[in-house]
């Protein structure tokens, strides 16, 4: 950089010396005057170059590289390389979800998935205001970004994030007041948005108005129905009797009863599958249930320590996925075997059946790699959270870490307590895990680290 | 470097100022070919666009149509109960099983130092039997047992699960033990269960919804423990013994059958294992049909699963 810096300030004061001397640069240090022939030029460069430069840049600004097209969904092209679906295959399931969902720009939703149709027109589209004071296209301003217009965790700045921002399509949340395999609430989908995740980009959207965050949460849901109707389309495929010319049933049947509703219904189920906590004693004496929470943190019942480490800082366990990253990293196992099985077989002595499956089986491949290449991000481990920092990403109310030990977290390796280990026992690791960032055992000293790791 | 000309047009008169316009035309020239090399989001692979017309049409049937179901073709229906059994062999070489890296609790996982084995392939040394085959039904008509009450057990020790392979039935309880003397926690994907079980304790699980073809059962703790579960609906599915055998008693007679084949590590899509049989007829998804009359007790023999079907 500073080579860069030089060279060009070297460059710069050679020019300027030598026009100086060569008497190009005018006194008043005007760029452009007329040379000796009376045409107009600049020190370096003929004005016609320079104008023809500046057409070029204004014409490129101004019309930019074409129209820009609608927004659409994208496939999920993971899923769909994953079940072997043909071309045909997938335009089906793309064809249906259009009937079913509609466009972007123009959402619907079946009325089984009891969505409201107001709140989705506000968030849905493109940005643009039709009543002065109300924005429409919400999602595409706030959130398209990161979650991507389908909803798939990849949008333009995903790659980035660390941790990746969530894919809704599977239908798996990870902060809510629900039992693990449950929904999260639409209350819970409002305080995500509220408060955002601490630790992670999510950023809190507390500015937007309240109307504006309900309309938020229910197109997240609205994705999150279209992506798990999605997959399980994609999935049928494999259930179909025939083999080759597999074709869905497109009849209400199979469409709403069989595929939309059990989604639509888990969804609304939600609702009332809050976990029920048990209070904590209001006379409990912290100091005693603190010093049973470390027992308990430590212990063969929670078992804390083997994944958030014996230090707390989250270092038990660092290689494990969370599930969106597990599929991926699973797809690109599933394709190196692939590859590896189809590289040892000669083609030598196939007969001609074979050999055509044999090179169907290395095409399927080579498209799974692309796919993994281009239309997934590269899976990353998940690390257990750090307990001494005091950032909880689900909240840091007593109550979210009740929650968060009781159920777990869907979809992360955090494994759930519930009927194990009993509520006041929670309580007391709610405790313990509370005083970890004050966690401080005496004096400073150059002999007295003060970093947790060191001092054990 | 004189300046003495200034008759040519253009500013490019002495040696000096070449360089700069060289410096500035290299600069533009690079620009453009960094912009242009890594495209605009190619790499990507696209899917299909969806057929916007036939969208329409479909929203419109799907809106008009009433409850009631178009009248399919009615799947024939028999009497009676029948069972099917056989015995799966390995034809090829199973090789040494592979040590598993146990790196957490080594106190009680390589306690004396054991070592903990992969379990993906077992074939029986003396009958050559594969273990651990399943082999399922799919879409009965009817079923003859309710679904039992009494609870199946999954247990894990020595830090590995007891049973590599288990099927159950939906609405089925299972007691998930812990026999060990630490805890670990038992994640059966797929089901969103994912529950720590302490040491001596256990913890029951029932599934929902039946698995299309089995999902790993893995503990977060110890990474290296793995087994595989698999439910269904009406029951009817065996995983095949350590000889290989396996037994489906009270399947429905006198209609057409259709069943699903899995191993672990096979090379077929999504483990299922297709055999070249004379007498039934597999397709690519590791299934093949077949039909029992009533109390029939058919013995579909030697299935000899030859050693390119498996992978490794």
């Amino acid at each position: 950089m500073k080579m860069l810096v030089r060279t060009l300030d070297m460059e710069y004061e050679t020019v300027s010396a030598f026009a100086a001397q060569a008497g190009f640069k005018t006194p008043s240090g005007d760029l452009i005057r007329r040379d000796t022939r009376g045409h107009l030029s600049s020190g370096l460069f003929p004005v016609w170059v320079l104008g023809g430069v500046a057409v070029v840049l204004l014409l490129l600004t101004t019309t930019g590289c074409g129209k820009t097209a609608a927004a659409s969904y994208r496939l999920n092209m993971v899923e769909s390389a994953k079940q072997r679906l043909k071309p045909e295959q997938e335009q089906q399931v793309a064809t249906i979800l259009a009937a079913l969902f509609g466009t972007p720009d123009e959402p619907i939703a079946p009325s089984e998935c009891g969505l409201d149709a107001a709140k989705l027109h506000l968030a849905a589209g493109p940005v643009r205001s039709d009543i002065v004071g109300r924005k429409n296209g919400l999602y595409r301003e706030h959130c398209a970004h990161c979650h991507g217009v389908t909803g798939d965790g990849m949008g333009p700045t995903a790659a980035f994030l660390n941790p990746y921002p969530r894919d809704y399509r599977p239908g798996v949340f990870k902060f809510k007041s629900t039992e693990r395999a449950d929904k999260p609430t639409h209350a819970d989908l409002v305080m995500v948005l509220r408060n955002g995740l601490a630790g992670s980009s999510m950023p809190s959207f507390a500015l937007l108005s309240d109307a504006k965050i309900d309309a938020l949460s229910e197109y997240v849901k609205y994705l999150s129905i279209r992506g798990e109707v999605e997959l399980a389309l994609m999935r049928a495929f494999f259930e179909l009797d025939d083999e080759d010319q597999g074709r869905l049933p497109e009849d209400r049947e199979f469409l709403i009863e069989e595929i939309v509703l059990p989604v639509a219904e888990a969804w609304q189920a939600a609702e009332d599958a809050l976990i029920d906590v048990p209070e904590m004693a209001a006379d409990i004496d912290m100091a005693a249930s603190i010093a049973k929470g470390k027992e308990l943190f430590y212990g063969n019942k929670a078992n804390c320590v083997k994944c958030h480490g014996v230090t707390g800082l989250g270092d038990g366990q660092v290689n494990d996925y969370d599930d969106w990253n597990k599929v991926v990293l699973q797809a690109h196992k599933t394709v190196q075997g692939g590859l590896e099985q189809a590289g040892e077989a000669s083609t030598w002595d196939m007969d001609a059946d074979e050999a055509d499956e044999h090179r169907a089986e290395l095409a399927w491949l080579d498209r799974f790699q692309k796919v993994l290449d281009g239309n997934a991000l590269p899976p990353r481990t998940i690390r257990p959270r750090n307990l001494r920092q005091g950032i909880y990403r689900g909240g840091m109310r007593p109550l979210d870490l009740y929650y968060r030990i009781h159920a777990g977290i869907n979809g992360a390796p955090m494994p759930a307590a519930k009927g194990t280990v009993p509520p006041e026992d929670i309580w007391h690791i709610v405790n313990y895990i509370r005083s970890l960032p004050y966690d401080f055992n005496g004096t400073l000293g150059v002999d007295k680290p003060m970093v947790a790791r060191d001092r054990l | 470097m004189m300046t003495t000309s200034r008759s040519t047009v253009g500013g490019c008169h002495s040696g000096l100022k070449r360089p700069i316009a060289a410096h500035c035309l290299i600069f533009v020239i690079c620009l453009a070919v960094g912009v242009a090399a890594p495209g605009c989001g190619a790499g990507s692979v696209a899917g299909p666009a969806p057929d916007f017309e036939a969208a329409l049409v479909l929203r419109e049937k799907l809106a008009s149509a009433t409850g009631a179901t178009e009248a399919g073709e009615e799947k024939p229906q028999g009497t009676g109960w029948a069972t099917l059994k056989g015995r799966f062999i390995f034809a090829g070489a199973p090789g040494d099983a592979k040590p598993l890296i146990v790196d957490k609790d080594t106190e009680v996982c390589s306690k004396g130092g054991m070592k903990l084995y992969d379990r993906s392939l077992m074939v029986d040394a003396s009958t050559k039997g594969l273990a651990n085959v399943v082999l399922f039904l799919r879409n009965s008509s009817r079923v003859k047992e309710p679904v039992p009450t009494d609870a199946l057990v999954f247990d894990q020790k020595s830090c590995e699960f007891l049973t590599p392979v288990f099927a159950a039935r939906v609405g089925q309880p299972i007691d998930v033990k812990n026999s060990d003397p630490i805890g670990h926690n038992t994640n059966i994907s797929g089901t969103s269960f994912n529950q720590l079980i302490p040491a001596g304790e256990s913890t029951v699980f029932t599934a929902g919804r039946e698995t299309g073809l089995p999902v790993t059962v893995t503990c977060n703790i110890h990474p290296w423990m793995k087994a595989y579960a698999v439910f269904r609906e009406d029951g009817y599915v065996a995983v095949s013994a350590p000889d290989g055998s396996f037994t489906i008693p009270n399947l429905p007679a006198g209609e057409p059958l259709e069943f699903q084949v899995w191993h672990e590590r096979s090379t077929g899509r999504s483990g299922a294992i297709s055999l070249d049989q004379p007498e039934l007829k597999w397709n690519a998804k590791g299934r093949f049909k077949i039909q029992l009359e009533e109390d029939e007790v058919r013995d579909l023999g030697t299935l000899e699963v030859p050693a390119d079907a498996i992978s490794g």
